[in-house]
């Protein structure tokens, strides 16, 4: 190669042209909003006067002592954790039964996906419909099986309105997770399971010593992702109960939501929208890091 | 055949086929024959919600020297385009579906309507204020948020005396009936808007059932109670005595509270300015509540109106006092299955009534508890003057009658109105049906309640007071007076800003 | 593994079970669409068993409408929604379309050039996508009506773009990945500039990536709301967000919306179906393959 071919590569090479309006747009996008609602947490807006006061500290110091925030947060742990798990065991689960070529299997896996191209808001309504304590299917079903009760209403009583918000969280999305294992365990070696045979393994242990340690990256890429967005739900919620019943379903994102567009504290929901958005990015980044998720 | 009777022949025709007295077949034959083909099939589009007014379609336009009024006074704003958020509401349902048209089609002024939730149209209102963002012209406002946005709106009667052009001829301030301006627009000295609708409990009752057990429309508290008691204990869970709007966290829940609380002579807050809902008298309403709960079904939890009135709507529920605006709706044969089994009452009597001299923030204690809102016009609008000529049409006493009779007999804001034949004429069971207006009238003027005005109410009743109490129901407090206490204190710390 | 065929029969029979309960919702929606109020509100609840009739979809669509005068049902609502369908396809497809143009290019830079700081600005990448959405709309309501984009499509297509592009990018970089690197080197040493590889050579041979990406980067427009919920008026608004207007003041039209919210689900499906082998690589952003 002559000097000019090397320098040509080496001009042509720089990065900068192609990143730079990804960049410009992310900045926009993450940078600015985050630089701004750190200015807003110290901020606040008085009806009376129309205007952004400067007042300090005094957010985050309200934010600590107030009960709805805390609730909110333990509202929102309670359903990431409990949805992660149903999600990733239930995903599991049927991946493993699905994993087969039996009839109609095919078709089946393309049913599944379904649940993932109806918005969520849609799919809130749709189980909105479906636990109607007069009319409901569900509600149906569940007090024909002596589950419930026809006298609490799912989503009205305080101790089983946030299960009825996972329902559809979970009935929407462990397809997602289906589809991820699916694709996880076709990539599976059959070597070490012709091996387990032989030795007479028996099916649990092979899915405990072989199947699981091989998808744990996998998992792993499954469980960042969908914990990520679990941790976000505001779309349920705001369809479904607006965070009742009393506080019940007051998700961290719906309640920054409510602080800043219903209540007009701007400074408020900017300062709890903060702190959800470092404890996303704390728990990603340790999830990341301990097992070792890559890109 | 002229043009006139073969409306009026068409009209006819569509009402025996939206009654079921003819086949779809012979109301095409019909209609094809009369040379309307096109018309015909459209008309059956939605033959179940097919309102069938008493006067043929052509008699419901508005009045010729409206239209002349504003072709002529539009001309310069010709072009303009208008936005309201407003809630789905009768009169802005028949205004974004029909009338509209003929406001558009005389000015040449586009007019956008959105129709959300009410709890959606407070957001976009609050935000638009709160930013000057003028994004809206004109407001849709709630008699509960009048206070926090009196600033920011026009007051009407200094509209039509400054602008004495776009003035309106006849449009009569004075119309308007004098309670409704109190309750819904006043604050401090000023008008926010003029009265727009009027949704105001009265009792709705299913005569068939009452009939059957010997019982009369509840005209005390104690006789709702022992009603709603006798019949959920007979025809339950199939049936239940009464209903209720209990949504946590819901503006709904808070109006339902109103009524008992009221009812028992207590009130939201003293002549100090504190919140009194934790007194003897409020504790007695809670008390009443409830009983009265348990003769409701299960799922009042989880609704606001909409559900209440399904409820009734479905033969659930034997009684409810709750927004007049729903009569018309339960008198539709393809709707509901309660078709001309309701009738109307006035609210049952209180108990007690505090006078406002004993209340605080103008606070009107009445059983009869009245939602309405006013329509007015933004200060931050970049197009006033356009807004204001909309306004004027939108409210007067020809465009109401219109709405009343079109769009299903909702309760005018002006006493003329009631009195207006098309009006009238509508009076029978039917859908669409204005029966229960002598009911509304008298509630307004007798027994309504209306709540306090002050500008921390929006956020107090849509949030404090109905997310305390939807948790006092779903069993997160010891006692009824716990909650209220607990109440009290947010309310104080919400009043300290 | 070898079952026996008591176990394969069993285990198709709980195959479709499990799907079957997952379809159920969606059946069940669907027919609702199809029902008149009567057969909507009973207890039991009718599942199999209704009337069905197109007039939802009549109401939703206004295919009555255009024939003749909007009949206004006492009480009730104008539920003509179509033009909202259009709005959902057209934000939608441009902010697809922006996502794709940006993420291309940059997933080509990442894929195939070496840099300082490359691994760190992919991880800065993946970050975006942990944002709040709440997060950033308040700030976004801000700046919109600074910029006047509030109730603009320009101002959600760029939104939902840039909502998109962590996905996208990151996705792409896996699909360019699987080309292997050699084919660029000898062109390059051939002469070639990196553009005129990357438009000739390597972008027609990642079609199939790029149908995928865009795919996905449709849908997630498709349902977003909140977004769409805080910064539109009366424009414009999508799919998800106007289904709260079908709660009037007298009940909630379940029948239209749920005709509404069919119509919006066979198409995405469709699309979906179109893209099954790459939907996995898209789920996880390219960090799993198919």
């Amino acid at each position: 190669m002559s000097v000019a071919q090397v320098k040509r590569i080496a001009i042509s090479d720089s990065p900068v042209p192609w990143l730079a309006p990804l960049v410009a747009l992310l900045v926009v996008f993450t940078v600015y909003p985050l630089l701004y609602n750190i200015w807003l947490s110290f901020h606040e807006f008085v009806p009376k006067r129309r205007a952004l006061e400067f007042v300090g500290f005094e957010n985050w110091v309200q934010l600590w002592g107030d009960t709805r925030f805390w609730s909110s947060m333990g509202v929102t742990f309670v359903y990431f954790f409990v949805a992660l798990f149903f999600q990733v065991t239930l995903g599991m689960g049927i991946a493993l039964l699905l994993d087969a070529e039996l009839p109609g299997f095919g078709v089946l896996r393309a049913v599944l996906s379904m649940t993932l191209v109806i918005p969520p808001a849609i799919a809130g309504m749709m189980f909105l419909l479906m636990q109607d304590p007069q009319f409901g299917v569900l509600t149906y079903f569940l007090s024909q099986l002596g589950i419930l009760d026809q006298t609490s209403p799912i989503l009205s009583t305080s101790s089983t309105a946030l299960a009825g918000v996972l329902v559809v969280e979970i009935w929407q999305w462990t397809p997602f997770m289906v589809l991820i294992f699916m694709a996880g365990l076709r990539a599976l070696p059959p070597e070490p399971y012709e091996a387990a045979m032989i030795d007479g393994a028996s099916a649990y242990q092979v899915f405990r010593r072989l199947t699981l340690p091989m998808m744990s990256k996998v998992i792993a890429v499954a469980i960042l992702l969908r914990g990520i967005d679990l941790f976000r739900v505001f779309d349920y919620v705001f369809v479904m109960t607006s965070g009742g019943p009393g506080t019940a379903t007051y998700s961290m994102s719906y309640y920054a939501w409510q602080q800043t567009f219903t209540a007009t504290n701007w400074g408020y929901g900017a300062t709890i929208s903060l702190v959800s958005l470092l404890i996303v990015i704390v728990m990603a980044n340790v999830f990341i890091s301990v097992f070792k998720v890559r890109w | 055949m002229k043009d006139n009777d073969r409306k009026r022949y068409l009209a006819s025709v569509t009402d025996r086929f939206a009654k079921g007295q003819m086949g779809r077949r012979q109301f095409l034959k019909a209609s094809a024959a009369l040379g309307l083909a096109g018309l015909g099939t459209s008309m059956i589009g939605r033959p179940s919600g097919l309102f069938t007014p008493a006067y043929a379609q052509d008699a419901l336009t508005p009045s010729p020297e409206v239209i002349a009024w504003l072709k002529d006074v539009a001309k310069p704003f010709a072009g303009t385009t208008l936005k309201l958020a407003t809630e789905a509401t009768p009169p802005s349902n028949a205004l974004n579906s029909q009338l509209k048209g003929f406001f558009e089609e005389a000015t040449g002024i586009k007019v956008e309507i959105e129709i959300l939730p009410l709890e959606q149209v407070l957001q976009k209102l609050t935000l638009d204020v709160a930013s000057s963002l003028g994004s809206y012209d004109l407001y849709y406002i709630d008699q509960s948020w009048a206070a926090s946005v009196s600033q920011d709106v026009f007051d009407p009667r200094e509209q039509y005396a400054a602008n004495a052009a776009l003035a309106m001829p006849n449009y009569n301030l004075d119309d308007f009936l004098p309670a409704l301006v109190d309750g819904i627009c006043v604050y401090e000295d000023r008008w926010v808007g003029v009265p727009y609708d009027i949704p105001v409990f009265i009792m709705i009752y299913r005569k068939d059932i009452y009939d059957q057990f010997g019982l009369k429309a509840p005209a005390t508290l104690a006789e709702l109670l022992s009603n709603s008691e006798i019949i959920t204990k007979e025809m339950g869970p199939t049936v239940y005595g009464t209903t209720g709007q209990m949504k946590s966290g819901h503006y709904s829940l808070e109006c339902d509270w109103t009524a008992w609380l009221w009812g028992h002579g207590g009130s939201v807050f003293g002549p100090d300015g504190k919140f009194t809902g934790n007194d003897d008298r409020g504790l007695e309403a809670m008390a009443y509540w409830d009983k009265l709960k348990a003769t409701m079904p299960p799922g009042v939890d989880g609704w606001t109106w909409d559900g209440q009135g399904q409820s009734v709507a479905q033969g659930v529920a034997a009684s409810m006092l709750s927004w007049g605006e729903f009569f018309p709706y339960f008198d539709d044969p393809t709707q509901t299955k309660v078709s001309g089994l309701c009738e109307v009452a006035v609210p049952p009597a209180a108990n007690l009534l505090r006078t406002s001299a004993e209340t605080g923030y103008g606070e009107i204690p009445g059983v009869g508890h009245q939602g309405g809102s006013s329509l007015a016009v933004s200060k931050y609008s970049k197009a006033p003057d356009a807004a204001w000529i909309f306004m004027q049409w939108a409210t007067c006493a020809d465009t109401q009658a219109l709405i009343t009779s079109l769009g299903g007999g909702t309760g005018p804001t002006r006493a003329s109105v009631y009195e207006d034949p098309r009006v009238l004429a509508n009076a029978r069971v039917g859908a669409g049906t204005t029966r229960h207006l002598n009911v509304v009238r008298e509630t307004i003027a007798n027994h309504m309640g209306s709540e306090p005005d002050l500008p921390e109410w929006a956020q107090l009743s849509s949030d404090t007071i109905p997310v305390g109490l939807g948790k006092y129901f779903a069993g997160g407090y010891g006692s009824a007076k716990e909650a209220l206490d607990d109440i009290a204190g947010q309310v104080g710390k919400v009043m300290e800003g | 593994m070898h079952q026996s065929r008591p176990t394969r029969v069993l285990r198709t029979l709980a195959g479709w079970m499990v799907v079957g309960i997952f379809f159920f919702p969606i059946y069940f929606w669907t027919s609702v669409a199809f029902r008149n109020a009567k057969d909507i509100f009973n207890w039991p609840p009718k599942i199999f068993v209704f009337e069905p009739n197109l007039h939802n979809f009549e109401e939703v669509f206004g295919i009555s409408l255009a024939l003749g005068p909007q009949v206004v049902n006492p009480g009730g609502g104008n539920f003509y929604m179509a033009p909202r369908l259009l709005d959902s396809i057209i934000i939608a497809t441009f902010s697809t379309l922006l996502a794709i143009v940006v993420a291309t290019a940059a997933a080509y830079c990442l894929s195939r050039m070496q840099f300082r700081g490359r691994h760190h600005f992919v991880n800065w990448v993946l970050s975006t996508r942990m944002m709040p959405p709440v997060a950033v709309a308040i700030p976004m309501f801000f700046i919109f009506k600074q910029f006047t984009l509030l109730d603009t499509y320009t101002g959600i297509i760029l939104i939902h773009a840039i909502m998109n592009l962590p996905l996208a990018v990151l996705l792409m970089k896996s699909f360019f990945d699987d080309i292997p690197a050699e084919i660029d080197e000898s062109a390059l040493i051939d002469g070639a500039s990196r553009w005129t590889i990357f438009r000739r050579i390597v972008l027609p041979m990642a079609k199939g990536g790029i149908a995928a990406s865009a795919v996905l980067c449709f849908i997630f427009s498709w349902t977003e709301f909140l977004f769409v919920l805080t910064l539109t008026q009366t424009s414009l608004k999508t799919v998800p967000v106007v289904s709260s207007t079908f709660v009037t003041s007298i009940g909630t039209a379940w029948g239209n919306m749920a005709a509404l919210g069919a119509a919006a689900i066979i198409p995405a499906f469709i699309v979906v179906l179109l893209v099954q082998r790459h939907l996995v690589r898209g789920l996880t952003m390219g960090s799993l393959k198919q």
